[in-house]
């Protein structure tokens, strides 16, 4: 639902990256893959002219691995043969809702349409999930202040959709039908930001959440296996930048400054925090806080405390490994790992211009459609706006989804 | 007087022996280390930059003006004019520099006579129409002068340029690359050294983009080609030919130096000004109104500015 918005200009540059993707990889998967996830080191990293480990390129994440393992798996990789298994059983599962239709008419159906066209699923990896620390696979336990904070806005999100259709008919697993909620002319207990949006409410542009709003890129970025993930490393002496295309069209540019001058004064907080680097050996640390209060990585805001470390593993492969730390949010520190393939340069496909925002006609549509509804609601011509679902409640139930796409 | 005399002496063969040594030497202040050249001897560009001039105004050259958006027809003489409502209330900060312009040869934009009618149609329109209002990538070449600073990160077979505002980027392929599926806001760079200078070419336009804050523009036939030049350490010199039959009559060409920015802790800051303009695009869609008034979509500006006790200009 997150990527529901028409992002018009981004979408067939996504769409061509992702079956190129999946037209050289699909079906080899059982040659190809034991190459993935291992990282044995096999020839001395290479090095930029001015002699300092060389990251550029344009890479991609070509395999699904979801970010917490699934139940019920113990072990960090897959055997070749389940992930043939599992290969199969996906491309019969849906991600968001592609491929699968709900009850003809409902508003679920609908929202599955967008996404079916949009979106694609990567072949399994190898690993079974980008957590390997704790070494469960799973992020570790929320804190008892951060429980009570996501509770809160979870409670806020179910007052909203509580009158809703989709709800009453039992499309909506887990929501309990209820009249209109007052709470619906509240604000919402926290910024709707990207973890959390968007509502089901369209008061405001915030209301829909940073996706919808074109600002959904964030750091760190664990996006999944559905729409095109890219990275374009350029290096300098003294300087690493890296251009992340994702989120169709929400595409973003970073300056990691290799240098040991401290982060920047505290009261300057920032979307993409504020990152330092530096070289251990091979590796390329960097040390991102200064989150703005805005951001939201799965419950942590502005005391995220990120330290990444990038290497190049192989001629063709980087192992991003980020570890995140908020004692306000977790009860510990905890560490994923990223493997990102080198692509072909000359090719160059990449959706280099991030123009959601230029090209925003969703954001608008939804904003004067909302006001419309209420309008014609007034005038006794159209249904009550709280029996509406414009956010956060449709989606394919839980056995039609692929079970690696939303771990 | 001796001393002074004496004083810009030195400064005068300070400033020879600098201009002397100027392409070899290694200098450490400013941001990190930085030697005139890179590993395979090109001008190291490397660093955080800006244009310190009024081209954003109006690349052309133009007298000072008392407001951003001014007052029509207040006074029966078109030489005097008042600021408007939306600048007003804001006195000198919302003034705008006058400039003797950046376009070379003549000054003039060589506007066929139709699109020199829709230049007019769109300054007298600046707020409704300037993409640079609605937080749009500002397109090249003026991404190069807005004013705010931007990183080149210099690589051997890409160049990477970072700007301030909206987080915008371009890349440089210095190396053999398909083209873009579509035309850019931002074109699609390629480009190649002719000895000291990064000649750049750029393509695949569309008609989005503005020059400047006075309304030029071109059309999706756009096609610059940039020049960076090393004039020193701490200075580009930066030349754009623009060229679109379909707008002007003839190619013409805007040059302006860049410069470095010198504070040791230099950094990008984020301007990311989707979220900034929100209010200005959308906020006639809100259900209840955050800012006084719009009707329809029409933002009416009201301006109130009650002046407090003891901030009268005679208390002063």
């Amino acid at each position: 639902m997150r990527e529901r918005l028409l992002q018009l200009m981004g979408v067939g540059a996504t769409i061509t990256v992702v079956s190129l993707v999946m037209a050289t990889v699909g079906g080899q998967a059982q040659t190809t893959t034991g190459k993935a996830g291992a990282a044995a080191k096999t020839s001395p990293a290479p090095k930029t002219p001015w002699g300092e480990p060389d990251l550029q390129g344009l890479w991609t994440i070509e395999r699904l691995v979801p970010l917490q393992r699934p139940a019920g798996i113990t072990r960090e990789f897959y055997t070749e043969e389940e992930i043939a298994a599992l290969d199969v059983q996906r491309s019969q599962k849906s991600v968001f809702g592609n491929a699968v239709r709900q009850k003809r008419g409902s508003d679920a159906d609908v929202s599955g349409a967008y996404n079916s066209v949009f979106t694609s699923q990567r072949p399994t990896g190898r690993r079974t999930s980008m957590v390997v620390d704790p070494p469960d696979g799973k992020t570790p336990p929320m804190t008892p202040g951060a429980q009570e904070r996501q509770a809160t806005f979870r409670e806020y999100q179910r007052a909203l959709v509580q009158a809703t259709d989709v709800c009453k008919n039992g499309d909506l697993p887990g929501c309990k039908s209820g009249p209109p909620s007052p709470r619906r002319s509240e604000p919402p207990p926290a910024y709707p930001s990207a973890g959390v949006g968007p509502l089901n409410r369209a008061d405001g542009p915030e209301d829909r959440g940073l996706s919808e709003r074109c600002m959904g890129g964030g750091l760190p970025d664990f996006r999944g296996g559905f729409t095109g993930i890219h990275r374009r490393i350029v290096q300098s002496p003294g300087v690493v930048t890296i251009f992340y295309d994702t989120g169709q069209g929400q595409g973003w540019s970073r300056v990691i400054p290799i240098t040991d001058r401290p982060h920047l004064p505290s009261q300057i907080r920032q979307w993409w925090g504020d990152s330092r680097g530096h070289w251990e050996g091979d590796t390329l640390v960097v040390d991102v806080t200064n989150f703005s209060p805005k951001t939201d990585f799965l419950g942590s805001r502005e005391n995220l405390h990120l330290v990444e470390r990038w290497t190049r593993t192989g001629p063709q492969m980087i192992e991003a490994v980020s570890t995140m730390e908020d004692p306000t949010t977790w009860t510990r520190p905890w560490t994923a790992i990223q493997e990102f393939n080198l692509q072909d340069n000359f090719r160059n496909r990449i959706y280099t211009e991030p123009r959601c925002h230029e090209g925003n006609q969703g954001l608008l549509g939804i904003l004067v459609g909302a006001r419309a509804v209420e309008k014609a609601f007034e005038a006794g011509r159209g249904p009550d706006p709280a029996t509406l679902c414009t956010g956060s409640c449709a989606g394919p139930s839980a056995e039609d989804q692929d079970p690696l796409a939303l771990q | 007087m001796r001393d002074r005399f004496r004083g810009s002496m030195i400064a005068v063969a300070t400033a020879t022996v600098t201009a002397v040594v100027m392409l070899s030497v290694t200098r450490t202040s400013g941001q990190a280390t930085r030697p005139a050249r890179t590993v395979d001897g090109k001008p190291n560009f490397n660093g955080i930059w800006q244009a310190v001039n009024e081209a954003n105004w109006d690349l052309q050259a133009h007298e000072a003006r008392a407001g951003a958006v001014m007052q029509q027809g207040v006074f029966p003489y078109p030489y005097v004019q008042v600021p408007a409502a939306p600048v007003l209330a804001l006195g000198a900060a919302a003034g705008v520099p006058g400039s003797l312009g950046v376009v070379q040869g003549d000054g003039q934009i060589p506007y066929k006579p139709e699109a020199l009618a829709k230049k007019k149609e769109n300054a007298e329109h600046w707020i409704d129409r300037d993409p640079e209002l609605k937080c749009y990538l500002p397109g090249i070449p003026r991404a190069m002068y807005l004013p705010y600073p931007f990183q080149i990160v210099q690589s051997t077979n890409k160049i990477q340029m970072v700007f301030e505002f909206t987080n915008a980027v371009r890349i440089v392929h210095l190396d053999k690359v398909e083209g873009p599926p579509d035309d850019l806001w931002m074109g699609h760079s390629v480009g190649h050294w002719e000895g000291n200078t990064l000649v750049v070419n750029l393509t695949n336009f569309n008609d989005k983009t503005w020059f400047d804050r006075a309304g030029n523009f071109h059309s999706d036939q756009l096609h610059v080609v940039e020049r960076f030049t090393p004039i020193s350490s701490d200075a580009i010199q930066y030349e754009a030919t623009i060229e679109d039959p379909q707008v002007f009559t003839r190619p013409w060409k805007i040059s302006m130096p860049l410069y470095r920015r010198l504070e040791p802790n230099a950094q990008l800051i984020e301007y990311r000004c989707q979220e900034f303009v929100e209010e200005f695009l959308y906020g006639h869609l809100r259900k209840q109104q955050l800012v006084k008034h719009w009707e329809g979509d029409t933002l009416v500006v009201d301006i109130t500015r009650k002046i407090p006790p003891g901030e009268k200009v005679y208390e002063r």
